[in-house]
């Protein structure tokens, strides 16, 4: 049966999941409710990435399902993470001066973007796409530097202590940039009359599926453009998604703020 | 002489405020403002007498009023004045007049540029009219698709003309919308946080920047095409080699933004005109602000949906498809805020809240036909018919044109002193209502029914004759609307009702002056503690602030140059990476058809002259800090090197464009050598460029004219120079490095 063998029910992502799972029980106290669901959320997804058929075409079949598997692991699998950081705890953990040095330096918007965007670009280079898709080993350290690019990406937006969160127009203006950088690689990707990652023109047939993926229309060509479709059109929709939610914090600013104190407003009658 | 020059000197003088040469000079905001909206009025009627002889050809089947070369024309020139002649002025020139008003400011941030702005306009308009002395006005359509603009098919001068008015407009538009970003953000009063500017404001701001953006990939289009026309280069003719597909990318990826370049501004006139005439404030600031926003951010991924019928496959019609829809959602929200607004108010139906509320139906009905259009297979089935065009002209003239006619109600108060009569008015309304309800809804069930658009003519098919019988009588309703509302102008100048400062007892900051305003626009200005100031301050016992909290004023201001500096290269970037992926484009694939980068290309030469300009940013930084200190000498000094430099790498592109030109690899030989001789050239236009801003600054610096307190313009200019040579960097890998062949 062709669909017992698109499960890898063996896949070690469960070992990564599962220590990531007690690590959140027992350091997350203060969390909420919400953030326990948005955890387990972005947990499942990893899972799934991993083990659902998803996972098996993205290991040699299809750079589409491959793209999937990056974006699930450089834009989902953080942002859930930062989202379900508990405030409070992190707020306190984030005093001492060293790890106060480090939560200000991911706060940079540079390096964010440029971790965050350049890992996007890196890793569909020709030559690195092919090799880390063909190495288990490689595939391994550019499945970490996604996960981790992403954290650097997603922390000026959502760091878990207000003071390393950007300001919410240059969140925007963050936002915006990357994703017009995502929809160049996409475009790129979509259109490039080349093959983008080798070593998905020609698959090596593992578990022989690879006619029935060609008689489904999934050819190597179909199969980029969908790919380059996935790293263009998802991301910049989470990121019109988070920019929405920036919009939000900006307009409210004052109300969560200080109490408003009649004629504490600059300018009265301002003369010109 | 010079007593003669003394009197032309004193007759500026006595002219400077009245007369026909104080407009001509003028730099204030108000009357450039006017200016444009009465360009915009010129060009209405013109497009309108164009739209008049293209339904008289189309009234009855088979007619031979107007052959199909002058229908070409027609319908070519009538889409683009409508576009860029009438639409894009009407918004920049409302925009001109009301944003710094709103905003409580004396003027715009740079009224210079915006007069510039403004006079590229009759410029590229008499460029784009000029053609028609030439017999062969434009014919391919407003968006001239290729290959049928290139030289093998439109052999005539007509698309030259309207290659170059669209440049030349397009330069205006970029620059007036420059100056609306800077404006909104570095020139607003004490108190006015941007969380607190009214709709129309932020609105105006989000299709200004829309604007930066989205007219570069025109730009970038116009070039290549002009490139192919005069060079002969093969861009867009697919025998050569060329893509016919990318002049279609190029042209949506502007298109498309377009039309919210248009529906923004629309949004933004029923925001202020509802809530007036509601009495009530927006529903849903918040809302409809931030939808404005995600207008922008989604508007430049939905292009493609102008092309499913040209074969882009399956799954990216698919993905285009849902962006489609999803940016619906956003204007769909809009919807909803101003119902809400109007819901439970106290309504006023004046002649400008109607039109106001027909605009609400009407882009529903337009909005409703998108979505429509958004589903790949009805597309399919209706691309180029009659469905089309009543789905956009129920967009264009439905939504945006009446939204315009509820702003001229609204603000000629304002801009003039009078009222405008409200009788005739409601004449006006009626007679568009029915006018443009009885033109376009036809057309809907023509276009279901296969009437294809762009055809002079048609065959007497079923119900066609009595349907375009229909749409081409109610056009006469329309015309005769229009002379109403000229004709209520004009009475309105000459008797109207004194208006005084507030007719409308309305809310934002323009009420708070004299009709029309002074010069300088404010005497006092009330205080600024929530969105509706003028509101606060007539009815302060139920002011805004004491019952709704906005975010406070920082009272930061950026400094206006850098802002003007850096829209401006981001507009410049988007101009550069359009090159740059047609670079790719024509480049990712080796072809043994003549010359290439790897084969006639000296990378290490370049490298090093690449090693010039680089140097050249650093130069100039030492020089900014040089200024900064106040130290002549040694900004002199470096600002000297840095032309030096920039010079050096100039000779060093002349002296390999030399040797390229020597071994016969011209601009027109292939694809590589067009692509490379095209970027690159730009390149150094911009460095040129860069350059001759450059050396007035050193004149400036050498006669004591540049000094510490200019730092700041200085710096601007810095950002340029280094952004030239960032774009260099970008060149350097891609064409002579191959990067994006790793």
């Amino acid at each position: 049966m062709i669909s017992e063998k698109l499960w890898n029910w063996t896949s070690p992502v469960w070992l990564v999941v599962g220590v990531l799972l007690i690590g959140y029980l027992i350091v997350g106290r203060g969390r909420t409710q919400n953030q326990l669901a948005i955890y387990l959320l972005g947990l499942c997804v990893l899972v799934l990435s991993f083990v659902s058929p998803v996972g098996v075409l993205a290991d040699g079949y299809l750079f589409s399902a491959h793209m999937v598997q990056h974006l699930v692991l450089l834009q989902v699998v953080p942002l859930c993470i930062l989202l379900s950081l508990p405030r409070v705890k992190a707020t306190k953990w984030f005093q001492s001066p060293r790890r106060d040095r480090v939560g200000r330096l991911l706060a940079m918007a540079s390096i964010g973007w440029i971790a965050g965007v350049g890992a996007m670009w890196f890793w569909h280079v020709p030559l690195f796409c092919s090799a880390a898709a063909q190495r288990p080993s490689l595939g391994a350290v550019r499945d970490l530097s996604l996960v981790l690019a992403g954290f650097a990406f997603w922390w000026p937006i959502y760091a878990p202590c207000e003071r390393y969160r950007l300001d919410p127009l240059r969140g925007i203006a963050y936002l915006f940039s990357a994703c017009l950088g995502c929809t160049l690689l996409g475009i790129y990707i979509t259109f490039a009359p080349l093959s983008v990652c080798p070593v998905f023109a020609s698959p090596v047939d593992r578990i022989g599926i690879l006619n029935s993926l060609y008689d489904a229309g999934l050819t190597p060509g179909i199969d980029q453009h969908l790919g380059g479709l996935m790293m263009w059109v998802p991301p910049c929709i989470l990121y019109v998604g988070a920019i929405i939610s920036l919009l939000c914090r900006w307009y409210s600013i004052t109300d969560s703020t200080t109490e408003f104190v009649p004629g504490s407003a600059k300018s009265s009658g301002v003369s010109l | 002489m010079s007593t003669e020059v003394a009197t032309q000197y004193e007759l500026i003088e006595v002219d400077s405020t009245t007369g026909l040469l104080s407009w001509v000079s003028t730099v204030d905001h108000k009357r450039v403002g006017i200016l444009y909206i009465l360009l915009a009025v010129f060009f209405l009627l013109i497009g309108g007498i164009e739209a008049v002889l293209i339904r008289m050809q189309l009234a009855v089947p088979g007619n031979t009023f107007l052959s199909p070369e002058v229908f070409n024309q027609l319908f070519t020139m009538h889409g683009t004045t409508m576009v860029f002649l009438v639409g894009m002025p009407f918004f920049t020139g409302f925009s001109n007049y009301l944003v710094p008003l709103m905003i409580g400011a004396k003027d715009v941030a740079f009224p210079r540029l915006n007069a510039m702005s403004f006079w590229m306009l009759p410029f590229g308009a008499f460029l784009l009219y000029f053609s028609f002395l030439t017999g062969a006005a434009p014919n391919a359509g407003w968006f001239s698709y290729a290959p049928l603009s290139t030289k093998p098919y439109s052999l005539g001068p007509g698309i030259d003309y309207w290659l170059v008015g669209l440049i030349v407009m397009g330069v205006g538009s970029i620059a007036g919308a420059i100056n609306i970003v800077a404006t909104v953000l570095c020139m607003r009063a004490p108190g006015m946080s941007l969380q607190r500017v009214p709709l129309f404001v932020w609105i105006m701001l989000m299709q200004a920047m829309l604007i930066v953006i989205t007219i570069p990939p025109l730009n970038s289009a116009l070039a290549l095409l002009c490139v192919d026309r005069w060079l002969e280069a093969a861009f867009f003719e697919p025998v050569r080699g060329g893509s016919a597909l990318l002049w279609q990318h190029f042209f949506w990826i502007f298109g498309h933004p377009e039309v919210y370049v248009f529906a923004l501004p629309a949004f933004a006139m029923v925001s202020e005109v509802i809530p007036v005439f509601s009495r009530k404030p927006i529903y849903g600031y918040a809302f409809v602000a931030g939808s404005s926003t995600v207008i922008l951010l989604l508007s430049y991924g939905v292009w493609a949906h102008h092309m499913f019928a040209v074969g882009l496959g399956t799954s990216a019609n698919i993905f285009f498809s849902i962006m489609t829809m999803l940016i619906a959602l956003p204007t769909g929200v809009k919807i909803f805020n101003w119902t809400a607004t109007m819901w439970g108010g106290s309504i006023r139906f004046s002649t400008s809240m109607l039109f106001a509320i027909a605009f609400l139906i009407q882009f529903v009905i337009g909005g409703l036909t998108g979505i429509m259009f958004a589903a790949v297979p009805i597309d399919w089935q209706m691309t180029d018919t009659y469905f089309v065009v009543a789905h956009f002209h129920y967009v264009l003239i439905g939504g945006v044109v009446f939204a315009i006619f509820a702003a001229t109600y609204y603000w000629f108060p304002k801009m003039t002193g009078r009222m405008l009569d409200e009788r005739l008015g409601k004449w006006q309304f009626w007679l568009w209502l029915f006018g443009f309800n009885g033109t376009f809804m036809v057309q809907h069930f023509l276009g279901a029914m296969g009437m294809p658009r762009r055809v002079y003519t048609y065959a007497d098919n079923p119900g066609w004759a009595l349907l375009n019988g229909i749409s081409s009588a109610s056009v006469i309703l329309m015309v005769v609307g229009t002379i109403v509302l000229i004709w209520n102008i004009v009475k309105s100048l000459l008797h109207g009702e004194v208006a005084g400062n507030n007719p409308w007892d309305a809310f934002t900051l323009e009420w708070a002056t004299t009709s029309p305003p002074p010069e300088t626009n404010f005497d006092s200005l009330p205080e600024i503690k929530s969105r509706r100031p003028v509101w606060d301050q007539q009815h302060p016992e139920y002011a805004d602030w004491k019952f709704a909290k906005t975010p406070e004023d920082s009272g930061r201001r950026p400094d206006r140059a850098k802002v003007c500096a850096w829209a401006f290269v981001i507009s410049e970037a988007v101009f550069f990476v359009l090159l740059l992926v047609t670079y790719v484009v024509f480049n990712s694939q080796a072809s043994d058809d003549g010359p290439s980068a790897e084969t006639v290309l000296d990378v290490p030469r370049t490298a090093i002259f690449s090693g010039f300009l680089l140097a050249s940013s650093l130069t100039f930084w030492f020089s900014e800090r040089s200024l900064r200190a106040g130290r002549r000498k040694t900004f002199l000094f470096w600002l000297g090197t840095t032309i030096l430099l920039g010079i050096v790498f100039l000779c060093g592109q002349g002296w390999e464009y030399a040797g390229l030109i020597s071994n016969d690899v011209t601009i027109d030989r292939n694809l590589f050598a067009s692509t490379f001789f095209t970027v690159t050239g730009f390149h150094g236009l911009h460095v040129t460029a860069g350059l001759i801003a450059l050396a007035i600054m050193f004149t400036l610096g050498r006669k004591n004219h540049l000094t510490k307190v200019h730092s700041k313009p200085f710096e601007a200019i810095g950002v340029y120079w280094h952004f030239v040579d960032v774009v260099w960097i970008l060149v350097f890998s891609i064409i002579y490095l191959g990067a994006f062949k790793l």
